[in-house]
């Protein structure tokens, strides 16, 4: 069951090239959504279980024989695998309608499941070579998908992330080997276990900066950011929507949190600096997104800010501050895919993203602009949208941890944002229609009903947030917070 | 020690020229040149199986392809770089050389040797029994490459059918 998060987008990618031969649209598209409704309906499934056990270990028999195939699933990795799947399935409903002027739809459909494949081996892996090969399948999938729509820049930003991309993966790759030469082993508890006993302060303390660096670089953190304002706008919108709103945190914060949780450790000093690096990033991206014209830009800055949020959540590393950090992830990730699938809704209706350009829209297009304030607001943290919770507990688990010049920075870097949000939505959609925008219609059915549908997410979730947080949030918080992978008594 | 450090700054040189060099000819042959010494430096390494890959296909099959491809390619396509973009990968290449060796020495003799991990075994071992997951990986990475080679050539077939 739990294999399957894996073996299933890699398996219906591999077929999808040949599918697409025999049908262009009809297939590619009810494969895909299938493959990942089911994902979605796997990872409920697997609620109940991991709610009882904590824990769930799996072993891969072949023809009657055990592999070394083993994976283990906690409360953390599970609303992970959630967060991924449900997004994804939002996103390819959204391409269902959006990718019809693109064109070989089974080629993106398959690169797009093997995004999610790598993405979904990262967060299952409890090994840190594996961690490093499901970094680069997402990662491969992703350059060429920044790259589909083929213009000029289009491969520019695909090439621009490919080159830091690569810096990225040299550096956790790099650390990972030296981790390897101290302890002889990657499994994340006989590592732990390693250090434990070694105690090489120094060559850690560069690991980690390695570490930092690498997985900094692929989750934006500032001063690492410079890839993603040009990589995200350029991608088409769901793909854009996929990489802010999962893969920066998938290979970037998920990676580096698992790492310092389960094999490193959070000292106090690590602690402070990520601190730091998130307060900055939230802090810089928030103004940087102020001048933006473009949406997708200003939302791609956004993201760099919300990174900065969960970041300091995580590396405060108290339970409350771990639980919020987490929240907030989730929140993002569905507003932010939200917002950049609006993005693409504006861009098929009207043809451009320039702020300066639209206005009105509202009248027009209500469900796209109606969807537009819902992921805004929620990004933004105003109540009772399921945003203004998660910045609300981190918020609080700071003022519990006596950090009050963090938890006022994080206040006033919320105001930030509601502030370029509300940009977006009065030039885009308030005032009055202009001239040329008094003909448009609303997007096709299944853009609007993705959008709708993680709407209403943040919405539910917003409402329904006690017991949310309590089914979904808390167990994984808990899971990360015990140093995860001591699960992995597997008698090694 | 001194085979080694004259393979390793062998490395660093036919590197560094495979990335200056303008024909591309003659980057792809120093390219296979500076995995020819990698080879030899693994198998001086004890590490057998990660040299026979290197020299085999990093050197030989690789090479050959790129060597394939820059022949059925035209010239009249070369890109003008600006001073600036000419000059930063060779004054990168000596402030790493320097920190790294100011640095890396004192740090390197800090790292405790390797201990012989639950890892170890015969390549086959290793590869099918110890790191199956890899494999796993591996087919994903491979199949992304394809199909990112589908996705980004996918005009030029268009053209041809016009």
């Amino acid at each position: 069951m739990v294999f399957s998060f894996i073996v299933i987008p890699l398996l219906v990618a591999a077929f999808l090239p040949l599918v697409g031969k025999f049908s262009k649209k009809l297939l590619p598209d009810v494969l895909t959504n299938a493959a990942l409704a089911f994902l979605v309906f796997n990872s409920i499934l697997l609620v109940k279980p991991i709610f009882n056990q904590g824990v769930i270990v799996q072993n891969l028999n072949w023809l009657g024989e055990r592999v070394n195939l083993q994976v283990a699933l906690d409360g953390f990795n599970l609303f992970m695998l959630f967060t991924i799947s449900l997004v994804s399935l939002c996103i390819s409903l959204f391409s269902i309608d959006y990718l019809e002027h693109y064109g070989h739809k089974s080629t993106f459909y398959a690169l797009f499941l093997v995004m999610i494949a790598g993405m979904n081996g990262l967060v299952l892996v409890p090994d840190l070579f594996s961690v490093y090969l499901f970094l680069e399948v997402a990662a491969v999938a992703s350059y060429a998908l920044v790259a589909f729509g083929l213009g000029y820049d289009e491969l520019e930003a695909s090439f621009k992330y490919l080159m830091l991309s690569v810096v990225a993966s040299a550096f956790a790759l790099l650390s990972i080997t030296v981790i390897f030469g101290m302890t002889g082993s990657l499994n994340f508890q006989a590592v732990a276990q390693g250090l434990q006993d070694l105690q090489a302060r120094l060559v850690l303390g560069v690991c980690v900066a390695f570490f930092i660096m690498g997985f900094g670089l692929k989750a934006a953190l500032v001063p690492f950011h410079a890839w993603l304002p040009d990589a995200h706008p350029s991608a088409p919108a769901p793909i854009s929507a996929m990489l802010s709103g999962l893969l920066i945190k998938v290979s970037g914060i998920y990676a580096l949190f698992r790492i310092i949780y389960s094999v490193i450790g959070l000292t106090p000093v690590l602690s402070q600096l990520l601190m730091a690096l998130g307060t900055i990033s939230m802090v810089v991206a928030a103004l940087l997104a102020l001048g933006q014209k473009d949406i997708k830009r200003m939302l791609a800055y956004s993201s760099i800010s919300q990174v900065g949020y969960i970041v300091l959540g995580l590396a405060l590393g108290t339970p409350l501050g771990i639980a919020g950090a987490l929240f907030h992830l989730f929140n993002h990730a569905v507003a932010k895919g939200l917002l950049f699938l609006n993005s693409g809704s504006i861009q098929h209706i009207t043809g451009t993203r320039n702020l300066e350009e639209l206005g009105g829209l509202g009248k027009m297009v209500p469900v796209t602009a109606g969807t537009n304030l819902v992921g805004a607001l929620s990004i933004a943290g105003v109540p009772p949208l399921a945003g203004f919770w998660s910045k609300l507990i981190i918020i609080m688990a700071l003022i519990q941890a006596r950090e009050f010049g963090y938890a006022l920075v994080a206040i006033l870097a919320s105001i930030l944002t509601l502030w370029y949000y509300l940009l977006i939505q009065r030039k885009a959609f308030f005032g009055r229609v202009a001239e040329k925008w008094s003909q448009v219609r609303e997007a096709p059915f299944w853009m609007s009903a993705a959008n709708v549908v993680l709407a209403l997410v943040c919405i539910l979730v917003g409402i329904f947030f006690t017991p949310i947080f309590k089914t979904w949030i808390s167990p994984a918080a808990e899971a990360l917070a015990r140093g995860i992978q001591q699960v992995l008594m597997w008698g090694l | 020690m001194a085979i080694q450090i004259i393979l390793l700054c062998g490395l660093v040189i036919f590197s560094a020229l495979a990335i200056l060099l303008k024909d591309l000819i003659k980057a792809a042959l120093s390219l296979a040149v500076a995995s020819l010494l990698l080879g030899i430096i693994f198998f001086r390494l004890a590490a057998p199986y990660a040299a026979v890959f290197e020299i085999s296909v990093v050197a030989g099959l690789i090479t050959v392809l790129f060597i394939l491809t820059i022949a059925l390619t035209k010239k009249g396509d070369e890109v003008t770089e600006a001073r600036l973009v000419k000059l930063a990968f060779p004054v990168f290449l000596i402030l790493f050389l320097v920190i790294d060796g100011l640095v890396m020495k004192s740090l390197l003799q800090k790292i405790p040797a390797l201990p012989s991990g639950p890892e170890a075994g015969t390549f086959g071992e290793v590869l099918w029994k110890q790191r199956t997951f890899d494999l796993v990986a591996q087919v994903g990475v491979i199949l992304a490459g394809v199909l990112a080679v589908l996705a980004l050539f996918r005009k030029k077939e268009e053209d041809k059918d016009e």
